[in-house]
C-alpha cells in the first residue's frame, strides 16, 4: 500500500505530507518518526485513481468502468464539498465522526445516480478485503433468498438487479437508482454499507429479517418501519435462523436446545390429563371382603392409607381402586392409571371376559357378579395378574380373532408400557410386582 | 396434607423394616421432603464395600410426582453422572414414567440394583459406559478405585 498517494505523518515536527518518493523521512525536520496515515486526505489533493480492481460480482458489466474518467472529463473539480454546478453532476462527500473514512457520492447525468465510495488511500489491505467478503456474503444471501425481487426491476440490466437487492439506506438514492437506465457504477470494494453505518446495518438485518421469516413486508421500505428495536437481537435471530436450525453457537444456546428437548419429549409423552367428566364418570363401589383379599387388610395405592370394608372407592376400568379423592388428584393430571398406567378412558376394553381381559368391571358398582374372577388378595395382585395375561395372550390362538386384535392395538399405543424396553421396562419387571 | 401422611408411612416402615443394604433417616427433622439414605455396595459389585449417601428429594405433589434420587458420594457408575450433583438416571423417575402407586422403598432397591447391573445402554456417563461394556476388567477396576477413595466405610 505504500504507493504515491501515501500521506505521511511526522511526529516530530506535525508536518503532513505528501509522500512522493519511497522515503519515509520528513522532508521537513528529517525525522524518521513518521507515519503513513490514510485519511483525511490533503483537501488540495484530488483522491488517488483507483485502479480498476476486478469487483465482485465479477458479472457487474461496469466492472471495469472507472468513474474518474468522467471526473476529468468535466475537469478536474475541488474534493470534498457539494458541488452542483455542472448540470446533472453532483458530488457529495461525507466524513465519518472519526474522521477516518471519507466517501464521496457522485451523480452525474441527467440521472446517473451513484455512491461512489472512496475510502481513500486505504493502507489497511484488511479493509476492503473484509468489505469484499461482506458484500459477497450480503449479495449471496441476498440472492439466495430473494431471487426473484432482486432480479424483478431490471431484468435485462444485472447491475440494476444486484442494485435492487440491496437494503438501500437512502429511499430517494434507490428510486433514483430505479428511475433512470444508466448507473453510475458502485465501487463494491469499498465501504458502501457503511453510509450511514448504524441506519444501513439495521436496513440490513431487517431485510435479512423479513427474508428468512415472517411474510414479507410491504416492500423493503415498508419493512423498515417494523424495524426491530435491537439490530444485534436480529442478528442473533439470523444466526439461529429464528432458532428453528440445530445448529447451534454456544453453550447456553446448546443447553437451551437440549431443556427444549426434554420438555417436549416429556410433554410430548406423558399421559394427558383426564377430562372431569371422564373422572366423574368413573364407577364407585363399596370395598368388599373379597377386595381386601386374604389378610383382610387393603390399602389405597396413592396415599398409602388402609381402607375399611366398606369404604367406598372409586374403581378404573383396569380394576384397580382408589379413593376418589386421591385418583382424582392423579387423573386430573394424566389420563392412565396410576398404578398399570392402563387407560381409563379404554372402558370397552373391560367388556367382556375373554382369555386376554378376564376381568369385568361392573358398570352398576353394587351388582357382584358371581362368576368373575374376583378372589384377588388386593388391586397389586390383580395387576400382575393382568399384566402377565396380557403378555401370554398374544402369542396364545384367540377365537375372536378381529377383537383382541383392536385391544392389542389400543393397548400398544397407552397400555403396553409393561412391556416397555430400556430402564422402565427393567424397573417395572423387577420391581413393579414388589409393591404390596 | 396427604403426601405428608403417605411419605411419612413410608418413612416408618422403611426405619421398621429397611430393605437390604439400605438406611433411611431424615435430612433434617422438620422437614419431611429431604432424606438422606445410606446404600452399601452391593456384593459382588465393584461397589462392595462401600457405603453411599444419597440424597431424596420429595416433592410437594408427590405421589404425583417423582422424588428424585442423586449420589452425594462420587460414585464411579455409567448411570450417575460424575459431577459435583452426581444425578441418577432412573427411568421410573421420569415425569412420564412416574406412578404414584412406587413405593421410595422401589425406588431406593432399584437404586441398589443398578449399582450391582449397570445398564451401559440408558448410560449418562457414555464414556463409562462405553468401558463397561468393552473394558469390564479396567471398569472394574476404577470403580473399585473411586469406592475406596470415596465411599469407604469408616
Amino acid at each position: 500500500m505504500a504507493d504515491n498517494g501515501d500521506r505521511v505523518f511526522c511526529h516530530a515536527c506535525g508536518g503532513v505530507w505528501s509522500r512522493a518518493d519511497s522515503d519515509l523521512t520528513c522532508p521537513h525536520c528529517e525525522s524518521d518518526f513518521t507515519e503513513i496515515i490514510e485519511i483525511p486526505p490533503d483537501p488540495d489533493t484530488p483522491p488517488p485513481e483507483q485502479d480498476p480492481e476486478p469487483r465482485t460480482p465479477p458479472i457487474n458489466p461496469w466492472a471495469d468502468h472507472n468513474p474518474w474518467d468522467r471526473d476529468e472529463a468535466a475537469g478536474p473539480r475541488p474534493f470534498g464539498f457539494m458541488d452542483s454546478g455542472s448540470p446533472g453532476y453532483s458530488q457529495h462527500t461525507y466524513r465519518s465522526p472519526d474522521g477516518r473514512f471519507t466517501f464521496s457520492s457522485t451523480t452525474i447525468g441527467g440521472g446517473y445516480s451513484s455512491r461512489q465510495s472512496a475510502a481513500t488511500a486505504p493502507t489497511n489491505p484488511l479493509l476492503p478485503m473484509m468489505f469484499e467478503g461482506l458484500n459477497a456474503l450480503f449479495q449471496g444471501l441476498q440472492e439466495t433468498h430473494e431471487p426473484h425481487e432482486a432480479r424483478s426491476p431490471g431484468l435485462d440490466d444485472p447491475f440494476m438487479a444486484h442494485s435492487s437487492s440491496w437494503p438501500n439506506i437512502d429511499p430517494g438514492v434507490s428510486n433514483a437508482h430505479a428511475g433512470h437506465e444508466g448507473l453510475f457504477p458502485r465501487d463494491t470494494d469499498r465501504a458502501q454499507p457503511m453510509t450511514p453505518p448504524v441506519a444501513s446495518l439495521a436496513d440490513l438485518l431487517e431485510a435479512f429479517r423479513t427474508d428468512f421469516g415472517g411474510p414479507r413486508q410491504q416492500g423493503r421500505h415498508g419493512a423498515r418501519g417494523v424495524a426491530g428495536p435491537n439490530p444485534l437481537a436480529m442478528l442473533s435471530a439470523l444466526l439461529n435462523m429464528d432458532r428453528n436450525g440445530d445448529a447451534v453457537y454456544s453453550q447456553e444456546e446448546l443447553d437451551r436446545v437440549i431443556s427444549q428437548l426434554i420438555d417436549h419429549n416429556n410433554s410430548g409423552t406423558a399421559p394427558p390429563p383426564a377430562s372431569d367428566s371422564a373422572i366423574r364418570s368413573l364407577p364407585t363401589k363399596k370395598v368388599d371382603r373379597e377386595m381386601l383379599g386374604s389378610d383382610g387388610k387393603a390399602e389405597c395405592s396413592i396415599c398409602m392409607d388402609a381402607v375399611e370394608l366398606d369404604t367406598e372407592v372409586t374403581v378404573l376400568p383396569c380394576t384397580h381402586w382408589f379413593h376418589y379423592t386421591c385418583i382424582e388428584a392423579w387423573l386430573t393430571q394424566h389420563n392412565t392409571c396410576p398404578h398399570c398406567r392402563r387407560g381409563i378412558d379404554s372402558v370397552e376394553c373391560t367388556g367382556e371376559g375373554t382369555s386376554e381381559n378376564p376381568v369385568i368391571i361392573e358398570d352398576s358398582s353394587e351388582a357382584p357378579s358371581s362368576g368373575r374372577r374376583r378372589r384377588r388378595s388386593s388391586p397389586f395382585s390383580l395387576r400382575s395378574s393382568r399384566s402377565s395375561g396380557s403378555r401370554s395372550t398374544p402369542q396364545s390362538p384367540t377365537p375372536e380373532s378381529s377383537e383382541p386384535r383392536n385391544r392389542r392395538g389400543s393397548r400398544g399405543s397407552r397400555g403396553s408400557r409393561s412391556e416397555r424396553g430400556g430402564i422402565t421396562g427393567w424397573v417395572w419387571s423387577r420391581f413393579g410386582g414388589s409393591n404390596e | 396434607m396427604g403426601s405428608q401422611k403417605r411419605i411419612a408411612k413410608e418413612l416408618s416402615e422403611l426405619v421398621e423394616s429397611p430393605p437390604a443394604g439400605i438406611s433411611v433417616e431424615l435430612a433434617d427433622e422438620a422437614n419431611l421432603y429431604e432424606w438422606k439414605v445410606h446404600m452399601k455396595g452391593p456384593e459382588g459389585s465393584p461397589y462392595q464395600g462401600g457405603v453411599f449417601l444419597l440424597k431424596l428429594s420429595l416433592p410437594t405433589a408427590y405421589p404425583f410426582k417423582p422424588p428424585t434420587v442423586s449420589f452425594a458420594t462420587k460414585i464411579y457408575h455409567p448411570n450417575v453422572t460424575n459431577d459435583e450433583k452426581g444425578s441418577m438416571c432412573l427411568g421410573m423417575l421420569r415425569a412420564d414414567e412416574w406412578k404414584p402407586s412406587s413405593k421410595i422403598s422401589a425406588v431406593l432397591q432399584f437404586a441398589r440394583q443398578l449399582l450391582a447391573e449397570p445398564m451401559p445402554d440408558d448410560a449418562i456417563e457414555g464414556r463409562i459406559a462405553e468401558q463397561y461394556r468393552n473394558d469390564r476388567q479396567r471398569y472394574d477396576e476404577v470403580a473399585r478405585e473411586w469406592t475406596r477413595k470415596h465411599a469407604a466405610h469408616q
